[in-house]
């Protein structure tokens, strides 16, 4: 009961939603008030259906129409459990049959299984009592051979075919037994059989009425809530109608009422339609009138419109004409300026090739002009290796040359000289001294003394300090130094020595390793090597600079209130060059101990100075050896600069004094001297004139004693001879000459 | 026309006498109409290209001329595609032209062809329901269409191949036969059910049966080779068979009855088993009615363990023992069985035992089918004691297996608690008045139950009635939980309690 009673509640619901569609306010209505009255209704309608879902029975009592509805749902229910039941026990029915055959056969398979163990039983026992009775007539067999009567043995025999014949009878029976009960069972079967077929029957025909009872019931109550349906339906129906009638007629009022309304209105309409239309009759004549000036007024105007538009389109084609020809002109023009412009196109594309083929060209030269430069610059080393080599060999040749006219000019002095001396000591009885001239020492061309490298300097200065020391006060007075224009040896080296220990960082550590196992003053000599590499001292100039510099500071530093040390950088370094443009003359005056007094005069001069000047290097602190090296590193640098044409200029040697000295050579006998060997030329050579002829004289003389020991050696021969024996007279009777 | 002709002409080369046929005519005839008659077979392209164009002429001629003339008809000449169609229709066997029409003279040539078309031409070319629906009802009388899926087409396949196993006579009929129609059915046949398998003619042994029918039995095992038709290279061919439905046996034999017709010898037995191991799309197998005995079951059972989809066994009437249900058993959890059906078996009650120990873990078996069997009590408290675990079978049969008291008291403890069950059957049982009592205790707490059937089982009649009672109130309540959750439904729960017990 439960689900019809659900489905009444959707039901009714709709129904009642139906009815208050149609009487009460709608939810498509015009009037907003109105749609909300409906939408609240709808809710609370809705809300009402839910309570009375909720409810369920309480649904019973309600309209009519609602029973109606539950009336087939009822209908429908009732029949439907009408036929379940109907069709449980038709199928309850049918299958009654299978359960019957089924416990049937069961019964019959337990009373098949008693028979079955019963017959086995039976068969076991026959089985026994045969082999029993089979045993015993095979034992008798036995007994009947042993038999020796004939009657025995027949008899025997006898019971023996009696015996077996009761066997067989046995054995018969029993077959004939099971035969008999394979027939019972053959009839059974039989009826079984039939049995089935009937119960076959049966169920078909059980089955069939089945169908026809199910059929029937199925159409009646089809019927039953078909018609229940119709009723409904009718009833629905009938409402529906009445309601439709209703409403029919309501609309039929409503239609009279608004034809009515209608009919006023339309006559009400045709008057005002009636004094409308007089109205705007003669509104219509009026603005007719007017609107007919209006016309002829913008007819006239239109005609003046037209005389000047007619103006306008002669004015306008005589411009279009200009215009055209115009146009025509300046495409004339144009196509000139084209051209022209094609035309430059054209000369400046040549142009472009022209001037590409001149770059290229002018590259291709430039190419070939560095080549031909490079080939130049190389003709110019290779010429100036050559030059250099050819100065070389030139210089060789030149001091070659030079070597063999000196001699020969020394020759020619000597032999002068000696001459002179011969002349003087032998011929004038003079004491003779040999005339003293510098270039009379000068061997080899006359050139500027190569300046000695630093290094070359100190080592010389060690290896004479080293002297010194061995020798002490002795030499030192002397103290020939070729550098110390001013400053004392042992202050340079004392200097140096403070250099090489305190600037030791600008040696290299591989060297210091190396230098470990040498000698000290190797040692010395090869580090200061290194620290002047270091500080780009190389020339003895250099050197001396250093030393200067660092007395300098020194002096600078120490005594800024002692008096002004007159000597600025500039006399320093004026002495300083003066000292090395002499050296070389000082060592040979030194080496022929014949100084010239002038040079002596300047050494003295020149240590004086060097006395004056003895700051001592002690008072340099070694902590400022570094400021003084920074601080000549800086100097040093400018005057580096200047260097360069110096020593290009110092291969163009200087000729000047070449002739001086050649003249001097040529000169080196004076003219008085000269004059004095004329005047004893001519003396010795009427001297010699007397001496001829004595000497004449002299050997005429001796040719006439000669003459005369001849002749008187012959005589003594005449006389010896011994033909003056022979001889009556001997002749040296006669001539008494005291031979002997 | 004349270029439509040569078109047709040229298009159509397969047919040349046809062809030539329509040269020689169309040489005759200038005339439009002229070379249509003689012309449909080289059809082709005719129905397709001409098509437009004729009905364009139609439609100018047919205006004019009912400007015209109004009593001109255009029923005196038919239509070229009518012509064409009738053509068609006429040499469909030689020239079968479906695909290429359009689908309204596709569905004029299928209403007009023969069904005594050879299947070689029909089989894979056909799929109109209508065509297949005259060739079934004009081969057999009673069809039954909802049987084969609702397709008449697969009916017609089913039916006669069905047929064909049926009259097959190994070593006489050409095994060809069968074989030639595996490619023509293949995609079609989903079931095969074949109810008599028959033996090798064996003219010799006639006589002898004749004469002594006693050793009829011993001529069996001196001669056994009466090897059923193999089902192997068939099933195989079948790449959709879902279900095969067997019973080795002959149908009227009438006073021919020998009891070597009704031999499932193990040669038909491991084929058998070998063929449905190796069909993967079975799902439903039933062997009834074939003397399958322990030995037969077992192999056939062993063959289908692990099978990916079968749902369904079936092996009842048959002569299986305690050894092939505890084989049956071992299949429950070893494949996907939903249904097993051993009614009217020779099941005693170690057999179900076995049985129950399966189904008490079991969780894909719905209904278990144990009819005329002899389980008594030793199995049917067993299967009540499994039932307690089980949650998931709906239907026992129990009908006709000497149960008694002690079940039924196992069994409404069962009822109590199981909630799966919908259907018990304990007919032709002895359970006694005092067991009738308890199941009826046991129903009372039961909300599931739906049938219960406890005819001819000595249960008292009140205690039948007011189980019946409590059955109708969960039928109710069963109907009404269907309906509430949705109104569709409604119909086919309704109806189901009540077609079910049919």
């Amino acid at each position: 009961m439960n689900s019809p009673g659900s489905l009444e509640g959707l039901e009714p619901k709709v129904d009642e939603h139906l009815s208050t569609q149609i009487l009460e306010p709608s939810v498509h209505s015009d009037n907003p008030q109105e749609r909300i009255q409906a939408r609240r209704l709808r809710i609370a309608a809705r809300l009402e259906a839910r309570r009375r879902e909720a409810l369920g029975e309480y649904l019973d009592g309600k309209k009519e129409s609602e029973e109606d509805q539950s009336k087939s749902y009822k209908q429908k229910e009732e029949s439907r459990l009408k036929l379940a039941k109907l069709l449980l026990c038709g199928t309850e029915l049918v299958t009654n049959i299978q359960v019957a055959i089924d416990i049937r056969e069961i019964h019959r398979r337990v009373e098949e299984e008693d028979v079955k163990r019963q017959r086995i039983e039976k068969l076991e026992n026959e089985v026994k009592t045969s082999q029993d009775k089979f045993d015993e007539i095979t034992s008798k067999w036995q007994e009947g051979k042993q038999k020796r009567i004939p009657q025995d043995l027949w008899e025997m025999l006898n019971t023996q075919q009696l015996h077996c014949a009761g066997l067989l009878e046995d054995k018969n029976k029993l077959i004939s037994e099971l035969q008999q009960e394979l027939k019972t069972k053959d009839d059974q079967y039989v009826k079984d059989l039939k049995k089935q077929s009937d119960d076959i029957c049966l169920l078909l025909e059980r089955m069939e009425e089945q169908v026809k009872n199910v059929m029937k019931t199925f159409r009646e109550e089809l019927y039953h809530i078909e018609k229940a349906f119709e009723v409904e339906r009718q009833e629905l129906l009938a409402s529906n109608r009445k309601k439709w009638e209703r409403a029919l007629q309501a609309h039929n009022a409503k239609e009279l009422e608004y034809l009515n309304n209608r009919i006023k209105k339309v006559e009400d309409y045709e008057k005002q339609l009636n004094k409308q239309r007089i109205w705007d009759c003669e509104e219509y004549n009026m603005i007719k009138i007017k609107l007919e000036q209006d016309v002829q007024i913008l007819e006239q105007q239109l005609q003046q419109r037209k005389a000047v538009y007619l103006l306008n389109q002669e004015k306008l084609e005589y411009n279009l004409q200009v215009l055209k020809k115009r146009d025509e002109e300046s495409t004339v023009i144009k196509s000139q300026q084209k051209r022209k412009i094609n035309r430059l196109h054209d000369t400046l594309n040549n142009l472009r090739s022209k001037y590409a083929k001149q770059i290229k060209q002018f590259q291709e030269e430039n190419q070939s002009l560095t080549l031909e430069y490079k080939r130049l610059v190389m003709q110019f080393k290779e010429l100036q290796k050559a030059m250099r080599h050819f100065a070389l060999i030139d210089d060789e040749k030149f001091r070659e040359i030079w070597l063999m006219n000196e001699e020969e000019a020394k020759d020619l002095i000597a032999r002068g000289f000696d001459v002179d001396r011969i002349i003087h000591t032998h011929h004038l009885g003079l004491p003779w001294t040999a005339p003293d001239f510098w270039f009379l020492k000068n061997v080899g061309p006359i050139s500027q003394q190569p300046q000695k490298s630093a290094t070359q300097i100190v080592e010389e200065m060690l290896l004479r300090t080293e002297e010194e020391e061995a020798e002490e006060a002795a030499s030192e007075s002397e103290s020939y130094l070729d550098l110390p224009k001013q400053i004392s040896e042992k202050t340079t080296k004392r200097i140096l020595m403070l250099l090489c220990d305190e600037s030791g960082f600008l040696i290299e550590s591989k060297l210091l390793s190396l230098l470990l196992p040498l000698e000290q003053s190797e040692c010395q000599l090869l580090r200061l090597d290194a620290i002047f590499s270091a500080l780009g001292i190389e020339s003895e100039d250099d050197l001396y600079k250093l030393v200067n510099f660092f007395l300098q500071y020194r002096a600078h530093h120490l005594s800024s209130s002692l008096q002004s040390k007159p000597c600025s950088q500039a006399s320093v370094e004026e002495l300083s060059v003066e000292g090395t443009s002499m050296e070389s003359e000082l060592e040979l005056a030194e080496r022929t101990e014949m100084e010239g007094e002038k040079e002596e005069s300047l050494v003295e001069e020149e240590k004086e100075e060097e006395e004056e000047t003895p700051p001592s290097p002690w008072v340099i602190h070694p902590n400022d050896v570094l400021k003084i090296l920074e601080a000549f590193v800086m100097g040093l640098k400018k005057p580096r600069d200047s260097r360069a044409p110096l020593r290009a200029r110092k291969s163009v040697r200087s000729d000047s004094k070449d002739s001086e000295y050649w003249q001097a050579l040529s000169t080196v006998i004076p003219p008085s001297r000269l004059n004095l060997w004329d005047a004893l030329y001519t003396a010795l050579e009427k001297y010699h004139l007397v001496l001829t002829q004595r000497a004449k004289l002299l050997l005429e003389n001796n040719s006439l004693e000669q003459q005369n020991t001849e002749l008187q050696a012959l005589l003594q021969q005449y006389l010896t001879s011994k033909i003056n024996s022979e001889l009556q007279v001997p002749p040296t009777r006669v001539l008494r000459i005291p031979t002997k | 026309m004349q270029d439509t002709v040569t078109t047709s002409a040229l298009l159509d080369p397969s047919h040349s006498s046809v062809s030539t046929q329509d040269k020689s005519s169309t040489g005759g005839h200038t005339s439009s109409t002229g070379p249509q008659p003689s012309k449909p077979s080289s059809i082709t392209p005719v129905p397709a290209k001409s098509r437009n164009p004729n009905s364009g002429a139609n439609f100018h001629r047919m205006r004019r001329i009912i400007a015209e003339d109004p009593e001109w008809s255009l029923a005196i000449v038919p239509l070229l595609t009518e012509l064409c169609i009738q053509h068609i229709i006429k040499n469909f066997q030689r020239n079968p032209i479906l695909k290429q029409l359009l689908p309204e003279h596709q569905q004029k040539v299928l209403n007009h062809l023969s069904p005594d078309l050879p299947l070689t031409v029909t089989a894979n070319l056909i799929d109109d329901e209508n065509y297949w629906l005259r060739c079934c009802m004009q081969r057999w009388p009673v069809c039954h269409v909802a049987e084969h899926g609702g397709s008449w087409k697969r009916m017609f396949f089913e039916r006669h191949l069905e047929n064909l196993l049926k009259h097959f006579i190994p070593g006489t009929t050409d095994p060809a036969v069968i074989l030639d129609l595996l490619p023509l059915c293949r995609n079609y046949v989903r079931r095969v059910h074949v109810d008599q398998f028959l033996p090798p003619v064996r003219l010799p042994a006639q006589p002898q049966a004749g004469d002594q029918s006693d050793s009829g039995s011993e001529g069996e095992m001196e001669e056994p080779a009466v090897d059923h038709y193999q089902l192997g290279d068939l099933v195989a061919g079948l790449s959709h068979l879902e279900e095969l439905d067997l019973a080795y046996g002959v149908k009227d034999c009438g006073m021919n009855f020998e009891w070597n017709l009704f031999l499932f010898t193990y040669r038909d037995c491991h084929s058998l088993a070998a063929t449905i191991k190796a069909c993967h799309t079975l799902k439903i197998f039933k062997l009834t009615q074939s003397k399958v005995d322990d030995e037969k079951a077992r192999i056939i059972i062993r063959s289908l363990l692990d099978h990916p989809v079968l749902e369904e066994l079936d092996l009842s009437h048959n002569l299986i023992g305690d050894r092939g249900a505890r084989g049956a058993a071992k299949l429950l959890n070893h494949s996907r069985l939903r249904v097993l059906n051993l009614a009217n078996n020779q099941v005693r009650g170690p057999g179900a035992q076995s049985l129950a120990h399966a189904l008490a873990h079991n969780t894909n078996l719905v209904s278990l089918n144990l009819r005329l069997n002899c389980i008594e009590d030793e199995g049917g408290q067993a299967l009540a004691h499994a039932l307690q675990t089980n949650k998931c079978l709906t239907t026992l049969h129990l009908g006709g297996n000497e149960l008694s008291e002690p079940t039924a008291t196992l069994l409404s403890q069962v009822l109590a608690i199981n909630t799966t069950l919908t259907s018990i059957n304990l007919s032709c049982n002895h359970i006694g008045l005092d067991g009738g009592k308890q199941l009826l205790e046991g129903m009372s707490d039961n909300k599931t139950l739906l049938e219960f059937d406890l005819r001819l089982s000595d249960v008292a009649q009140e205690s039948e009635y007011l189980i019946g009672q409590a059955l109708y109130a969960n039928r109710e309540a069963a109907r009404q939980r269907a309906l509430n959750p949705s109104h569709f439904m409604s119909t086919i729960t309704a109806s189901g309690p009540e077609n079910s017990v049919g």
